[in-house]
């Protein structure tokens, strides 16, 4: 579905990825894991077309698209929910989730896919009526997925979907997160602490200093002593 | 429900001014409901889309010669084929001038428009044989529905046929501007206003929708200038010059560019404040400069701010 290969992305004169490959196949839900600082978000950020690789491709669905303008790539098909949520603040909670229909129309009903993302996040429902300031990290968080999924993506990016939450509402938000994969929808999550990767996790990446240092099953990546010194295993 | 009273009293009041308000106050009346019209549109840009354009003055000049210049060398005088031609050239020249300014946004899209509003002005005033110069050109009475006035005095002609045809004219623009905003267009204006990389992750093209509220906001201006010449009679290259543009500007902040109605609302407050100071004092520039420092440190959401800020409080008690 979406395959990173041989990356190498640059803000102004440094270099923050190198060589960065990673695959996510139909279905899967892949985790890249990193510390702060790492270049996890600077990868997503390049598949979604912010930043644009020096060296390298992003192929979606078989088709290049580095180097593509970002509302072109969303409309392929590709769904982000950004760590800082990116929660229109004069939109209402429904606005925010309609809006993506009406980007991407599809062979689906507006209505179906709405419904299904409140169904993803039962919780929003109530909030249908309020407006971006008058929510919780964590319902703003669910908001910013339940819009990503509105969108009809094929392939989800979360970055960071546990970033700041309180431990009440992470059950809520992971739940939702199973809840997407039970849809046939990919996912990648980037992820800074190893602890909130999800059991249902297929494949794991390790990042550190802008390089994969790991990719494989999630069992694996607890094996190798070199990952589990960066991302903290040991504590497990 | 109590802003849809307020639009029907408001309408009502208006639809009620030539009845009971003296002449010169109806007449007045006349460059409100022309304003009102450019105003609806420029706040689609301005406090939809967040972009402030300092050369609207080309669009309402734009519209203004259209009439004047149909009026007396195409001896066309139908009042709505000119408001039509006025909103078909104002689209026309907006296509280019906006492909150009959205690629900006900030002091970089206001610097562009002020260039293309001066460009017009200048060319209003150089390219004497099509636009009469710094004189001017004569705004012939247009006709209406067909019905061709000449013969009524000029003033009843003005506070009754031409009074109501503006209106009717300020109620269309604005019904299809209520249309608009509250149209997924409208939604994904604002959420660019809001934030133009995370709107683009929901797959909305940003240039392409500053493009389109510019041609949009261009046509309502053009409609607009055009109503604003017959009740002068004259167009002249003022309407063309930058300070035009400031004006509309003032108004839109004046009356609160955060509410669908503020402009509208400012622009009011403005004509009649501005009539008033300038029988008072000469010195009208200087109050209105004053006033526009308080508007913009003390009440940034404009007169319709003192309404609406009071509006969630009073939803909570209740």
């Amino acid at each position: 579905m979406l395959s990173v290969a041989g990356v190498d992305v640059f803000i102004q004169s440094s270099q923050i990825l190198r060589g960065v490959s990673l695959e996510v196949g139909a279905r899967e839900v892949v985790c890249l894991v990193g510390r702060n600082g790492s270049g996890k978000t600077t990868t997503l950020r390049t598949v979604m077309g912010y930043l644009s690789p020096r060296a390298g491709a992003v192929e979606f669905r078989g088709r290049p698209i580095h180097g593509r303008r970002t509302h072109e790539i969303a409309r392929l098909g590709l769904g982000w929910a950004p760590e800082d949520c990116g929660i229109f603040s004069d939109l209402t909670v429904a606005e925010n989730i309609e809006i993506a229909t009406w980007t991407r129309p599809r062979g689906r009903a507006a209505a179906e896919r709405v419904a299904q993302a409140y169904e993803v996040f039962p919780a929003l429902r109530r909030y249908a009526a309020r407006r971006g300031p008058e929510m919780s990290g964590g319902e703003r968080k669910m908001l910013s997925i339940a819009r990503a999924l509105a969108l009809d993506p094929e392939m989800l990016l979360l970055d960071e979907p546990f970033e700041g939450l309180s431990p009440a509402i992470i059950p809520a938000v992971s739940a939702g997160i199973a809840a997407i994969t039970g849809l046939g929808r990919a996912i990648l999550i980037a992820e800074s602490n190893i602890h909130h990767v999800p059991d249902y996790t297929t494949r794991l990446y390790v990042i550190e200093r802008g390089e994969i240092i790991f990719g494989g099953r999630p069992d694996d990546a607890w094996r190798d002593p070199g990952v589990s010194r960066i991302i903290g295993g040991r504590s497990r | 429900m109590k802003g849809g009273l307020a639009v029907a009293l408001g309408a009502g009041a208006i639809a009620a001014a030539p009845l009971v308000a003296s002449t010169y106050h109806v007449l007045l009346m006349l460059p409100f409901m022309a304003y009102a019209v450019v105003l609806l549109g420029l706040n689609l840009l301005f406090g939809y889309a967040g972009l402030v354009s300092f050369g609207h003055a080309l669009f309402i000049g734009l519209g203004a010669y259209t009439g004047a210049f149909l009026t007396t060398h195409a001896k066309i005088r139908s009042l709505e084929v000119i408001l039509l031609a006025a909103a078909a050239l104002g689209a026309l020249v907006a296509v280019p001038v906006a492909a150009l300014c959205v690629r900006y946004v900030k002091i970089y899209f206001g610097m562009l428009t002020l260039a293309f509003g001066m460009v017009f002005y200048t060319f209003v005033l150089k390219f004497y044989r099509l636009t009469g110069g710094d004189e001017g050109l004569p705004f012939l009475r247009p006709s209406l529905l067909g019905q061709s006035l000449d013969a009524m005095p000029k003033t009843d002609y003005l506070v009754g046929p031409y009074y109501y045809y503006s209106l009717a004219v300020l109620g269309l623009a604005a019904l299809g501007m209520w249309r608009i905003v509250h149209s997924p267009f409208g939604l994904c204006l604002k959420t660019i206003r809001d934030n133009p990389a995370k709107a683009e992750t929901l797959g909305i093209g940003v240039t392409r929708h500053r493009f389109y509220a510019f041609v949009i906001s261009a046509v309502y201006a053009a409609v607009g200038g055009a109503l604003l010449g017959p009740p002068t009679g004259n167009v002249d290259p003022t309407l063309a010059y930058w300070t035009h543009s400031g004006n509309i500007v003032f108004m839109t902040l004046l009356g609160g560019f955060t509410s669908f109605f503020g402009p509208v609302v400012g622009a009011f407050v403005f004509i009649y404040l501005q009539n008033w100071v300038m029988s008072v004092v000469p010195y009208w520039r200087l109050i209105f400069g004053a006033m526009l420092a308080v508007i913009v440190i003390l009440a940034p959401d404009g007169l319709m701010g003192f309404v609406t800020r009071r509006r969630p409080a009073l939803a909570g008690r209740t």
